[in-house]
């Protein structure tokens, strides 16, 4: 006779299976939709049913539920749907049948200025800086701390706490990168299961791989925004001060020095520096492709990084 | 017999696919607290009048796991807003309401659904002969 806790088990981990190949956010967003409904309707149809044993309620809530392999379709087919904050799922360009609709949407050199992600990753690289050294900062107290104070009675429970900080931040950095870069994150922040002790709660924090994973990605993002930061905004002074070559030279008679040689020094004439500008234009859009790519490869790191299995 | 079930069951899911929208957006709109998703699914299982057990089943059109998907796809179109709030016993429950354009929404798919409705029974009651 299995309990209650090993049927919700067993049809999670059906759920799980019938997901199989699924995005990973919408298979932990299923799972943790799943567990809500089992676990709130248990509670009060256990209310309703006292007759019944407990592992007999839940068989029903079970079956209400719906079987696993129809629930994945649900989730399969409006994940199709599902528009995130700013472009295409990959599910729902698999659904487009198009291997690779970003070029498509904003096609040619220039089109990357309409690309919504390509914004998002210019913000998000700007940004990085300031998340960067939050996120650094506070793992390095954090842990430094917990280390510290572990010898005294208050050490455990401020690492405990201080762990429990991390997979929050981890979180809520995954809203910021879907927001942000369109990487599919998890829309809901997986819950620890209540019926379980809180020696074994403590077991699955200090031992879940999303934790000490979290805690790096919170590593890594200093140096990361460092680099993001410094990039972006020299590329971005550099093509915004070759555009305003012309209006200097030609408006405000400043003039544009070329190459300079000890005491000689060579001008570039007023007429050729809209050609200067005509650069800087270039370089402000491979700075928007850089900014896309840069996005997506950091959207994929940050789920690697921040979604567990 | 297996086939004709099959064919049933699509042409269910088919149909369900967009009334489930339009009616967890009603449901929410018409309860004045907003309500998490065991209570929706409850609801949408027992419409009123529906007493018996056997009758509670048969009306079942869409199973109560699959309305999860929809009320987060209806969120990420901003036709709905949620808030989790902790409970005492279980996992955290996330309430879910009506956002002013999922009311705007639901005015423009019930005029939608009139017209459907009317177009199909048209079509059934043999005005095409």
């Amino acid at each position: 006779m299995k309990t209650t806790d090993e049927l919700i088990q067993t049809y999670l981990d059906d759920l799980k299976s019938a997901l199989a190949g699924a995005d990973k956010a919408t298979v932990q967003d299923a799972l943790a939709d799943a567990e809500e409904h089992l676990r709130t309707a248990l509670e009060s149809e256990k209310a309703d049913q006292e007759d019944l044993a407990e592992n007999e309620v839940i068989k029903g809530v079970i079956q209400t539920y719906g079987e696993a392999e129809e629930i994945a379709q649900a989730y399969l087919s409006w994940e199709q749907n599902l528009p995130p904050a700013l472009a295409a799922t990959p599910a729902a360009r698999r659904a487009a049948g198009s291997a690779d609709a970003n070029s498509k949407t904003y096609p040619g050199f220039f089109g990357v200025f309409a690309d919504p992600r390509a914004w998002g990753g210019l913000v998000f690289m700007l940004i990085s800086l300031m998340t960067g050294i939050l996120y650094f900062t506070w793992a390095v107290t954090g842990l430094s701390l917990s280390l510290g104070l572990i010898i005294l009675v208050i050490g455990i429970p401020f690492m405990i706490l201080f762990l429990l900080s991390v997979r929050g931040l981890s979180f809520l950095e995954g809203r910021l990168v879907e927001a942000l870069l369109g990487e599919r994150m998890p829309r809901r922040a997986s819950f620890t299961d209540n019926s379980l002790g809180w020696m074994e709660r403590l077991k699955q924090l200090l031992t879940g791989k999303s934790t000490w994973l979290g805690l790096l990605y919170m590593f890594l993002m200093l140096p990361l925004g460092i680099i993001y930061f410094t990039v972006m905004v020299t590329l971005i002074a550099l093509a915004a001060g070759f555009i305003a070559a012309p209006i200097a030279a030609i408006v405000f008679n400043v003039p544009i020095e070329a190459i300079s040689y000890g005491e000689i020094i060579w001008y570039i004439p007023d007429y050729l520096t809209p050609l200067i500008a005509v650069f800087g234009v270039f370089l402000a859009t491979v700075t928007m492709h850089i900014a896309r790519w840069t996005g997506k490869v950091h959207g994929r790191f940050a789920k690697a990084l921040l979604v567990s299995d | 017999m297996i086939d004709i079930q099959e064919t049933h069951k699509k042409f269910r899911k088919e149909l369900s696919s967009g009334t489930v929208s339009l009616a967890l957006l009603s449901i929410l709109a018409q309860t004045k607290e907003p309500l998490y998703g065991y209570q929706i699914g409850k609801l949408i299982g027992s419409p009123l009048g529906a007493g018996d057990a056997k009758a509670k089943t048969d009306s079942v059109t869409v199973k109560q796991g699959a309305i999860y998907p929809v009320l987060r796809s209806l969120e990420a179109q901003d036709l709905l807003s949620s808030e989790r709030e902790m409970t005492d016993s279980g996992p955290p429950r996330k309430y879910y309401r009506v956002t002013e354009s999922g009311k705007q929404a639901l005015e423009d798919w019930t005029e939608i659904w009139n017209e459907t409705k009317t177009f199909v029974d048209n079509v059934l009651g043999g005005d095409y002969q």
